[in-house]
């Protein structure tokens, strides 16, 4: 880690520490699902960015761990001396031991069968939970309360918050210090080339066993949080979506920077506090980043910001800035026209209106939308997104041209300083 | 050969067979690896040079057989417990890892040469013994210019080299190379056999060779493989003028 980069993680920590007590309960709650989920996304990018291996049964493992945490409260609360503090400690175990056994099947077998292996453990659970009521507590789930230990009272969400952020600093430096230790350095030559590994005198499948393990012991802690914001689980954090949700966080975040995962998970929990309130088509607008994203920046958010930072000394900022911004306000107005198309179709399409087309007598009423009535049988309404979709177009179009034509010169620009540098001038 | 069968063989294949399916690919193979020899395995397309390679480094199991390195039987055993006893490989078909550093390439190898193979709690920066030696194999093969690129960035000649050192890094005594030099210039060969012989000094090579010149400058005795058999072993002068071989494998270059 270069300096600036770590003035920056200060930095970021400092305000995460010292701003929180100040918001608003509602902010508090979606700070501790970043963190969580920002750390179920760093544990499972270990085993998918470094390993090369995608999971996509994560949600056993968190699951797990947030079971683990909960029956552990249950039993601080029936007598038994177990600091608070230390009770995602109970995840982690169990994410570790389910995380061994789970991952010495899964591995046996790489990529796509891998995958399916995985998948296959998690709807496992997920379909055994509702049935087993003593440790999932069947459909209704387990639940219990947080006891206060030491003069702490973690009867408020802000004490919650700052239990949540030391695990998930601490296993995140963990997670991060794993990469510059030797298995870390093996956990990437595993990912580049499996076979070598073994004729270079590894026993590829015990490692591979190992990072799974890690990866699901991490996830652990991080459901087990999740158990103790909460204070109840049931049987849907093995569902799918689960699994889905780190997966898609993960790369829109981008799976080959470190950090990449955490820029997605806290992209996408801040988009679900906000936006979930405001319209149900949240989850469609969801899905639509992760295809733009997944078509036009593969390398997920994390990875373009990375290519900025190794490329900054060739790009002239004050030049590309204003491309950058041009190209933004195109982006705008398509997200403008897109929002105003959905929106109008989730009405049209509603049942509060096929009862207010009932009342008209089988017309097309007016509806209302951002505060303005607008009529299906106008064609302003319809010209109104059209605009937008075609400027923003037309504008993203033209700026992508010049900001093309900037990255190119930048690369010239390599090219010259290269051969500089061979003819020892440098 | 009588006056070394007191000496145990480095590497020993008995009657090995192996067949994929109907296939017969080697069909009741012999053949004797001395002790620090340099050995070349020739042979036409087709036969079975490469899964001779693949059953004694581990990649299969032989159909029937035995397989001893130093005296060990090693047939059937899997890849990194035959690397651990002591043989290593090189691919015919470049085979490392490309997006990692040349200098990690080589690390992977020599920290399974010292035990830290899943070492969790200590920084790899810091393994001083480790660096220090795979920068000793970085030199050997001439590659400490280009320590910190990443070895997918690496000319084919390069790649090659660093093939090679991997192959270093576990300590084996027992080295194979399987087409060390396929796909270079005459320039790059020559280049490239002088390294293997540097590298190899000391140890035990099995190699298989495409280039006459390279096997006739390097080997101290060749084996030629026709249709999953040994037709013969002897030094290179003696199987060049070998009326069997010439028919069977360099008559066929010879009029080319």
């Amino acid at each position: 880690m270069t300096s600036i980069q770590k003035i920056l993680l200060a930095l970021l920590l400092v305000l995460l520490i010292a701003v929180p007590p100040f918001l608003g309960l509602g902010w508090q709650n979606a700070l501790i699902n970043v963190l969580i989920s920002s750390l179920f996304a760093l544990a499972f990018n270990l085993l998918n960015g470094q390993a090369g291996l995608l999971s996509f049964g994560h949600a056993a493992y968190f699951g797990v761990g947030a079971f683990a945490a909960l029956h552990l409260m249950i039993a601080v609360e029936d007598g038994l001396f177990f600091p608070t503090p230390l009770l995602p400690l109970a995840g982690g175990l169990a994410g570790l031991v389910v995380g061994v056994v789970a991952g010495y099947f899964s591995t046996m077998r790489s990529g796509v069968y891998f995958a399916l292996v995985t998948l296959a453990i998690a709807e496992l659970f997920h379909s055994l939970a509702p049935h087993l009521e003593g440790t999932f507590g069947g459909e209704a789930g387990v639940s219990s309360m947080r006891m206060p230990w030491m003069g702490l009272g973690f009867g408020t969400i802000i004490e919650v918050y700052y239990l949540t952020l030391g695990w998930v600093v601490l296993c995140g430096l963990a997670l991060w210090a794993y990469t510059r230790t030797p298995f870390g350095r093996l956990t990437l030559a595993l990912r580049d080339n499996e076979q070598r590994v073994k004729f270079l005198g590894y026993n590829a499948h015990y490692a591979k066993v190992i990072v799974f393990a890690v990866s699901a012991m991490m996830t652990g802690v991080a459901g087990a949080l999740l158990a103790i914001s909460n204070e109840t689980a049931n049987y849907s954090l093995f569902s799918g979506s689960v699994s889905a949700q780190v997966v898609l966080q993960t790369f829109v975040g981008g799976s080959t920077v470190f950090f990449g995962p955490v820029i997605g998970a806290t992209v996408f929990t801040l988009f679900s506090f906000l936006i979930s309130d405001l319209t149900r088509s949240w989850l469609f607008y969801q899905g639509l980043i992760f295809v733009l994203v997944m078509l036009y920046a593969p390398t997920g958010i994390g990875g373009v910001i990375g290519h900025h930072i190794r490329n900054r000394r060739q790009l002239d900022l004050a030049k590309i800035g204003g491309p950058y911004l041009v190209a933004l306000g195109g982006g705008i107005l398509i997200a403008a026209g897109t929002v105003f198309l959905t929106e109008s179709a989730e009405v049209l399409f509603g049942q509060d209106y096929a009862m207010a087309r009932d009342g008209a007598s089988g017309g097309f009423p007016a509806y209302d939308l951002f505060g303005l009535s607008w009529s299906p049988l106008n064609p302003v309404t319809w010209l109104v997104p059209l605009v937008l979709l075609c400027g923003g177009v037309f504008i993203l179009i033209r700026a992508r041209r010049v900001i093309d034509r900037l990255w190119a010169r930048k690369d010239e620009a390599t090219t010259a300083d290269m051969t500089v540098g061979a003819g020892g001038k440098e | 050969m009588n006056e070394i069968t007191s000496q145990t063989p480095a590497l020993q294949l008995s009657d090995v067979s192996k067949s994929f399916g109907p296939i017969d690919v080697l069909q009741g193979l012999n053949l004797d690896i001395r002790p620090g020899e340099r050995h070349a395995v020739i042979g036409p397309n087709g036969a079975g040079k490469s899964t001779l390679f693949n059953l004694i480094s581990g990649m299969f199991a032989p159909s029937s057989g035995d397989i001893r390195l130093e005296g060990n039987s090693i047939g059937g055993l899997s890849p990194h417990l035959i690397n651990r006893a002591g043989l290593a490989r090189s691919f015919q078909i470049t085979n490392i890892f490309h997006r990692m550093t040349v200098f990690e390439n080589l690390r992977i190898g020599v920290m399974a040469r010292h035990q830290v193979r899943y070492g969790l709690f200590r920084s790899a920066a810091g393994m001083r013994r480790v660096n220090d030696e795979t920068a000793d194999v970085l030199n050997r093969v001439g590659l400490e210019a280009r320590a910190q690129s990443m070895a997918g960035d690496l000319t084919y000649s390069e790649q090659r080299a660093l093939e090679i050192g991997m192959t270093l890094t576990t300590g084996a005594d027992v080295i194979l190379l399987d087409e060390p030099t396929a796909g270079m210039s005459r320039e790059e060969t020559a280049k490239a056999a002088e390294l293997i012989r540097k590298v190899t000094e000391g140890k035990t090579l099995l190699m298989v060779e495409h280039d006459m010149s390279v096997v006739f400058s390097l080997c101290d005795r060749v084996s030629v493989l026709v249709y999953g058999r040994i037709l013969a072993t002897d030094t290179p002068e003696r199987i060049s003028a070998n009326r069997e071989v010439q028919e069977a494998y360099l008559g066929q270059e010879g009029a080319q």
